[in-house]
């Protein structure tokens, strides 16, 4: 079988089609299924991008977007249906086809050598110059794309070194050095900080403007209010294309979820009571003896949710891994109800009633092939009240694990179902489930709605309030904004290992947060 | 058109029939290399079968050989589902062997039921200070466990040689050339089974086979040791000492390969010599995965390798078909169940593409 992309002759019917278009089409999906071992992850999608307009593929997680996002970059051919581009039907069989038809694709996870220099990325791999690469070429036609869509990037500098903000930059000059038309964006706007992200809409308007057009995945309802159209789909089905103009945030989080969702949370007004956490002077180190936290105080209260703001990778991390035990710090203290805990174990931490729910879930919080009940005593499966003699109490844990599900609403076929098959939102709700059982006073939640649906973050939202209620101090780290301004109390914002600020979210505004996020302090100091 | 799948739910016949078809390729492709060498493959397998199970006497000789490997094997299964890659097993049986042997010169004299116990504590301790070493050099040095357990091996090994050739324990005088201790005294073999030829070891596999599935499957350690094989992070940062369970695995697993040291010396060769030890350690290895590092699989497949060891005597005394032919089959045998292992977790879908 040939890699050359196999283009059809326009059919009559196609070509009077395209003919009669207002607007030429870049590309055309018809009907398009796509099954994987039984399920069906795209069922008759049909779906039109237009020359020159921003368009998204809406939808949560396992609503097939991906899936449809695959298929037009060639990585799955289709049970069913036809991809046209162009007008002209094309069958791709790998991206290498795709990128020959002028389709390109940022990847959530960028595909970049972190050895390699910014040019050297870019090149590799798309010249045909044999052993040594001649650079000169490529670096004047990059410096001139830079200067036309205003991105400021040194070319020689390794990837290594840039921030992962600007790691973003580098793929999109590589789509647009490979004068690709089309442009699939998955993602792009999970690392950045708003400001950024505001940069990156203004090169998408800039590229559509020349005549370039853009599929945009996400499940922000943000970002979608900044495209022209929004394709929703909902459990493998193109449910609605909408012109953003004419829609909601509301209507589209609707149309996602397939029934009413509130964004506005019900926050009830309890005064904060006693410290549970004072942390003052924290410094730690990270493997290259770099300081990853530098001077981290903050104390948090009964019925308090101290929000941490910040870009991935700016201490969040370190700062739970601190107060959980799993890392040490080289300066200052830590204090939980008054006692000095600044060197204590995760173990003793965790009998000092302490919960801890971690941004990585399946790497740090779960382990995948044990059940449902088996992770639900995971850290506690020492505990008397899980044993009976020398073992395990299985009638205990196994009927603690069916109040669990039915009371988190995890949705598996029964408590023997490894996590690692269920979705990121039951699993999640697993470790809500575990560590609040075991936890009393003070709860670490760190990212605790990433990558998560808006109906199970809707969820979550309820479960921390609740508990914010109920007298936990609460420490909640989150990218997203929206979860620090609907839930927290206080937002610290952190940069580079320092908190670089404190705001009330009852004040603050989005930008002054995306100010902090970005490095530039507070100018009262804090 | 036919595909491949990962399978997303295990299917017991499937992994079952996986694993019978490797038994047979695996037996077939073994009968092909009797035949170049010129030798009559049925032939050959007959002899094996009966030499393996073909007579109550064939059955002993086969229970009695599967004995340490079955021990071996176990030690296998406790680290490697903790993906602690230990293959110190076989200097473990060695420091089994040599510790168990000390403790007969200091608990000599003693009453049976005690002198017994005793000196397989003995023997299990030798194992499980090896063991433990290697973990402590894990745990506190960062030492891959591989390496260090390798050289451990080679330590015991030519501990045994040194205290054997001319050394302490040396046999003096007819049997000084062949670097063995002297017999142990009839008070000192393990007593035999109802009148039987199978010394009272013969047991302990299985006693120790159902403690390892039950502490595997219905203890907190077993959870430790499986949540350790497959993802340690989350059980550290859920607050179990790492340190502690790694060292606990290597303990239990070299106290168990070093179980079969000692019974092989009090059960089997009623001396000290390297000849009855060597070669069991590895051969748990083999014993272990083909036991898909499950106890009671194990079970099984030490007594399938029990029977080949037993097999291949008689086919060298019966035929003239060499009785290096065995290890030969069960390394090919290996290969055979590793591949149906990684088989098992596909299925063979018949075309549905476009």
């Amino acid at each position: 079988m040939s890699l050359l992309p196999s283009i059809k002759e326009p059919t009559p019917a196609n070509a009077r089609k395209a003919g009669t278009e207002e607007t030429p089409l870049a590309l055309r999906v018809e009907g398009l299924t796509k099954r994987f071992a039984g399920v069906t992850a795209n069922d008759g999608v049909d779906f039109e991008l237009e020359v020159g307009e921003i368009h998204c593929l809406f939808g949560e997680n396992g609503a097939g977007k991906s899936t449809l996002s695959a298929c037009i970059f060639g990585f799955c051919t289709p049970d069913a249906g036809q991809i046209v581009v162009r007008g002209q039907p094309v069958e791709m069989h790998s991206p290498r086809d795709a990128i020959k038809l002028g389709i390109g694709m940022v990847h959530q996870h960028f595909v970049l050598v972190p050895e390699f220099t910014v040019l050297e990325n870019i090149i590799v791999g798309t010249q045909k110059s044999g052993w040594r690469l001649d650079d000169r070429a490529a670096r004047q036609k990059l410096k001139s794309l830079c200067d036309a869509y205003g991105i400021e990037i040194d070319l020689d500098a390794y990837v290594w070194e840039l921030a992962v903000g600007r790691q973003q930059w580098v793929e999109i000059l590589k789509a647009l050095y490979l004068d690709v038309q089309i442009l699939i964006l998955d993602e792009p706007t999970a690392v950045l900080t708003p400001d950024e992200s505001a940069r990156l809409f203004a090169i998408m308007r800039k590229m559509c403007a020349n005549g370039m057009s853009i599929i945009l995945i996400t499940h922000k309802v943000a970002e979608v209010m900044q495209s022209n159209r929004v394709t929703v789909l909902r459990k493998g089905k193109a449910v609605a294309t909408v012109q953003t103009k004419d829609t909601s945030p509301e209507e589209l989080a609707r149309l996602m979820v397939g029934r009413e969702v509130s964004f506005s949370v019900n926050k009830s007004t309890v005064a904060p009571g006693d410290t549970v956490l004072e942390v003052s002077g924290l410094g730690a180190r990270g493997y290259w003896n770099e300081a990853v936290l530098n001077q981290v105080s903050l104390s948090i209260a009964r019925h308090e949710i101290l929000g941490i703001a910040g870009v991935a990778g700016n201490g969040q991390k370190e700062l739970f891994e601190v107060l959980s035990g799993v890392r040490w710090s080289r300066e200052g203290t830590i204090r939980l109800n008054g006692e000095d805990v600044s060197r204590l174990t995760p173990r003793a931490m965790m009998d000092r009633g302490v919960g801890h729910i971690p941004d990585d879930r399946f790497r740090e919080g779960l382990v995948g092939p044990f059940s449902i009940a088996e992770n639900l005593i995971l850290g506690w499966q020492r505990n008397a009240k899980y044993r009976s003699g020398l073992f395990l109490d299985r009638g205990k844990i196994a009927a603690l694990s069916k109040t669990m599900m039915a009371r988190y609403q995890i949705a598996a076929r029964d408590d023997e179902v490894p996590v690692e098959n269920l979705s990121g939102g039951n699993a999640q709700k697993v470790i809500l489930a575990r560590e609040f059982l075991h936890s009393s006073g003070l709860l670490l939640a760190n990212q605790p709605t990433r990558g998560l649906d808006i109906g199970v973050i809707e969820y979550v939202y309820a479960q921390l309030l609740q508990k914010r209620e109920e007298g936990f101090a609460i420490l909640l780290a989150s990218e997203e904004l929206s979860d620090l301004f609907n839930l927290a109390d206080r937002i610290a914002v952190m940069f580079k290992g320092e908190i670089v600020g404190v705001v009330d979210p009852k004040t603050a505004t989005v930008e002054e947060v995306g100010m902090l996020m970005a490095g530039r302090r507070m100018e009262a100091g804090r | 058109m036919i595909r491949i799948e990962r399978r997303i739910d295990a299917n017991p016949w499937w992994t079952a029939g996986t694993l019978v078809a490797a038994l047979a390729a695996g037996m077939l492709a073994s009968a092909l290399i009797v035949a170049t060498a010129g030798a009559d493959p049925f032939e050959a397998f007959r002899t094996l079968f009966f030499g393996a199970f073909g007579s109550q006497k064939a059955v002993m000789t086969t229970l009695i050989k599967s004995t340490p490997l079955i021990l071996t094997g176990l030690a296998t299964v406790i680290a490697f589902r903790a993906q602690i890659w230990s293959i110190g097993q076989e200097g473990q049986v060695f420091a089994g062997a040599m510790a168990g042997y000390l403790g007969s010169q200091i608990l000599a004299g003693l009453p049976p039921l005690l002198f017994f116990p005793g000196v397989i504590l003995f023997g299990v301790a030798g194992g499980l200070l090896l063991g433990g070493a290697c973990a402590i050099l894990k745990t506190r040095f960062g030492v891959n466990e591989i390496v260090s357990t390798v050289m451990t091996n080679y330590l015991a090994i030519y501990l045994l040689s040194y205290l054997l050739a001319g050394g302490p324990w040396a046999e003096i005088g007819d049997g000084a050339s062949y670097q063995q201790s002297v017999p142990l005294p009839a008070a000192e073999q393990l007593p035999l089974l109802f009148g039987t030829k199978l010394h009272i070891g013969v047991l302990l596999p299985f006693v120790a086979a159902i403690c390892c599935a039950v502490m595997l499957d219905r203890t907190a350690l077993g959870y430790e040791i499986k949540a350790l094989g497959t993802n340690p992070v989350a059980l550290g940062h859920k607050g179990t000492n790492i340190a502690r369970t790694i060292i606990a695995v290597m303990c239990i697993s070299g106290g168990l390969a070093a179980l079969a040291g000692v019974i092989e010396l009090y059960g089997v060769g009623h001396r000290l010599k390297a000849d009855n030890l060597v070669g069991l350690g590895y051969a748990g290895i083999i014993v272990g995965m083909i036991g898909g590092l499950r106890p009671l699989g194990t079970v099984l497949a030490g007594l399938l390798f029990g029977g080949l060891a037993s097999g291949a005597v008689s086919m060298r005394v019966v035929s003239d078909i060499p009785a290096s032919l065995v290890p030969a089959m069960q390394g090919i045998i290996l290969l055979f169940v590793l591949c149906a292992s990684v088989m098992a977790r596909y299925k063979i879908v018949r075309g549905t593409a476009s």
